[in-house]
């Protein structure tokens, strides 16, 4: 399958800037903020957000 | 109605709920208001893509609101019933019934979405923009599940408009 969106000009060696998301850099920040939030803080431990991550790409068959 | 309630009311709205985790509440405002107050992308899209979502998840808190920036680009009720219905002819474009298939897709299999669905919205707003939908697509439909799951919201069946948005809860609460 080819890329249906084309590699940014972040030339940022971080992988989601350097994926679609950098198309878009102010809501690849604000995705960023809330997305470490989640990892970082929380009474969930990060075992089971882990499970849940896995699970859920694997319902969704996505490889990435 | 949600089923927390020994943290919040029974009729909790989105917010009340949410802002358990006040942190991530406020990172998600700043999130989700950005397609709009930026004008990523158009708000008619936006408006379309958001209420097959919710309907397709069965979130009538969703389903009953009508953004005003779209209403204000164009977007009439007749339209705004017809994407929440999935009826791409009623529309008022090709591209907005080619939003609205991807949004369905989005939601139903992921994975039918092919390299002419893609294009058919690709080439005509752009791939910034296109980037910025499918971003909106997955808040939609992630935080209506967020809502029904939770049972949060409300279940009136009267239509609402409300304010350019800074979070879900917040726009039903401006009515």
């Amino acid at each position: 399958m080819s890329p249906r969106i084309s590699t940014p000009k972040t030339g940022s060696s971080d992988p989601m800037a350097a994926s679609a998301l950098g198309h878009q850099p102010s809501t690849l920040r604000a995705f960023q903020q809330i997305y470490g939030l989640l990892w970082r803080r929380g009474i969930v431990s990060a075992e089971v957000k882990e499970t849940a991550r896995l699970r859920n790409a694997l319902i969704t068959d996505c490889g990435y | 109605m949600t089923w927390l309630t020994s943290v919040v009311s029974v009729d909790a709205s989105f917010d009340d709920v949410f802002g358990l985790r006040p942190d991530l509440h406020d990172s998600f405002q700043a999130f989700y208001g950005l397609f709009w107050e930026q004008r990523l992308v158009d708000p008619v899209l936006l408006e379309v893509a958001r209420l097959r979502i919710a309907q397709l998840n069965g979130c009538t808190t969703e389903t009953t609101l009508r953004y005003r920036p779209a209403i204000d680009a164009g977007l009439s009720e007749d339209h705004a019933l017809a994407a929440r219905d999935g009826n791409p002819g009623a529309l008022a474009s090709p591209l907005q019934g080619a939003c609205l298939g991807l949004a369905e897709k989005f939601v139903l299999d992921v994975h039918s979405i092919n390299d002419d669905d893609v294009a058919a919205v690709r080439d005509v707003i752009g791939e910034g923009a296109l980037v910025a939908l499918i971003e909106a697509m997955a808040l939609f439909d992630g935080f209506t599940r967020f809502a029904v799951i939770l049972g949060v919201g409300e279940t009136s069946d009267s239509v609402t408009i409300v304010d350019v948005p800074t979070s879900m809860g917040r726009s039903r609460g401006q009515r």
